[in-house]
């Protein structure tokens, strides 16, 4: 078995196994953590009743969770809020047979192109929400994505949308809950993981929600008809980073990964051969 | 053949429910998680960029050989959220560091547990995975 290989399959019986004790572990860190949880508290609200996003959130990463075995800096208080359980995604079978030819080089966010739609959420830097009365900004860190959602009750898109790597988003409040529809993709981003691609028919539909405890609810239901066999539903819980501003993230200025990486990959395949 | 099968499982098994180490490229593609060096060095370099910071070490052998090591880490926004600032690298200051080395073959690795002069110690990138 060559190294890499080891490495991949050490990640996969790690994940196997993690997934195996999950649920008692959490059971346990849950009743240990039970005593530790905010109390509960009204949720801020904009003068037109809505409840107010506005603020900075992040999905993890070392600056909010710590090295592994060692406190953050500015340690959160546990939350009660869990994100969706994790689902493989559901690919129809030329998908599956396309990502045997996929590698880590074909990931756009490694050449630092814009990761879309559900992927910009789960990266380890800070958003920002700007929230108005008619419209939505949000403003990522990660690859200096923006994304305007204009409030509109009927979630209707312009009707002259050319293809873009994050898409056109329109929104609206259902009660409480923020949600936006997302369409318009192009295929060339990735939805989560390696060769996680999709087609053009993506359509996206996000769900914002404040919890009781300042955390914010975001589930996003994925359809592709063009590669998915049915809806795939990911999420997360962004915290409030402590003393974190968005701030400039210029991917492309020294980037010198994928050379090292094709070069390992060379190394390796003759190494197989 | 294994490693193609591997990617599907990789694939399916991703979520988004766990930031990743580094935003923008895989670890394990790049570097060893099994091998974790330590070098000794004085610093020659410092590139406070994005994606990644690199930190360049000066490091001499028993005959007195100097090699340079490159060594990456976080982006600079998230070294300073940890409390590792920019101003702790100074040029010439020797220092030891561990790192998780490139599989490419060349002095180049991931930088892992800095220690400097006053024997205070920062992480300058991920643990690998």
């Amino acid at each position: 078995m060559n190294t890499r290989s080891a490495v991949c399959i050490s990640s996969v019986a790690l994940a196997a196994s993690l997934l195996a004790v999950s649920s008692h572990a959490q059971n346990a860190s849950r009743n240990e953590a039970a005593k530790a949880y905010a109390p509960a508290k009204p949720i801020p609200r904009t003068a037109d009743g809505k409840p107010d996003l506005t603020g900075t959130w992040q999905a993890g990463g070392v600056s909010i969770n710590g090295e592994p075995g060692a406190p953050p800096l500015h340690p959160l208080p546990p939350t009660r809020y869990r994100p969706p359980a994790r689902e493989p995604i559901p690919y129809q079978d030329w998908v599956k047979a396309k990502q045997k030819t996929l590698t880590v080089l074909d990931d756009p966010t490694s050449k630092c192109l814009l990761p879309g739609v559900p992927r910009i959420v789960s990266m380890p830097m800070p958003l920002e929400i700007v929230q108005t009365p008619k419209e939505v900004v949000i403003l990522y860190e990660s690859f200096r994505a923006y994304r305007r959602i204009p409030i509109n009750d009927k979630l209707e898109h312009p009707d002259d949308l050319t293809p873009t790597w994050m898409g056109d988003s329109v929104g609206r409040w259902e009660g409480d809950t923020f949600v936006v529809d997302v369409t318009g993709f192009n295929d060339k981003t990735w939805l989560a993981g390696l060769g996680s691609i999709h087609t053009d028919k993506l359509h996206v539909v996000e769900r914002y929600h404040l919890n009781d405890d300042d955390t914010l609810s975001y589930t996003a239901t994925v359809e592709d008809p063009g590669a998915l066999t049915k809806p795939w539903v990911t999420g997360v819980v962004l915290r409030r980073p402590v003393d974190v501003r968005v701030e400039e993230y210029e991917c492309i200025e020294n980037n010198p990964d994928n050379d090292h990486i094709r070069k390992a990959m060379e190394l390796q395949k003759a190494k197989n051969e | 053949m294994r490693f193609k099968l591997l990617v599907t499982l990789v694939a399916g098994l991703a979520a988004l429910g766990t930031a990743p180490a580094w935003a923008h490229h895989s670890f394990a593609a790049e570097y060893d998680s099994n091998q974790l060096i330590t070098l000794k060095g004085t610093i020659s370099k410092v590139e406070w960029t994005n994606p990644h910071t690199y930190v360049y070490l000066d490091v001499k052998d028993a005959s007195g050989k100097v090699t340079t090591w490159a060594l990456e880490g976080y982006p600079p926004n998230t070294l300073k959220r940890t409390g590792f600032s920019r101003e702790l690298l100074k040029i010439g200051d020797e220092i030891t560091a561990t790192a998780y080395k490139s599989k490419d073959g060349s002095n180049t690795g991931a930088g892992r547990e800095f220690t400097f002069p006053d024997g205070s110690k920062k992480f300058l990138g991920p643990k690998g995975n």
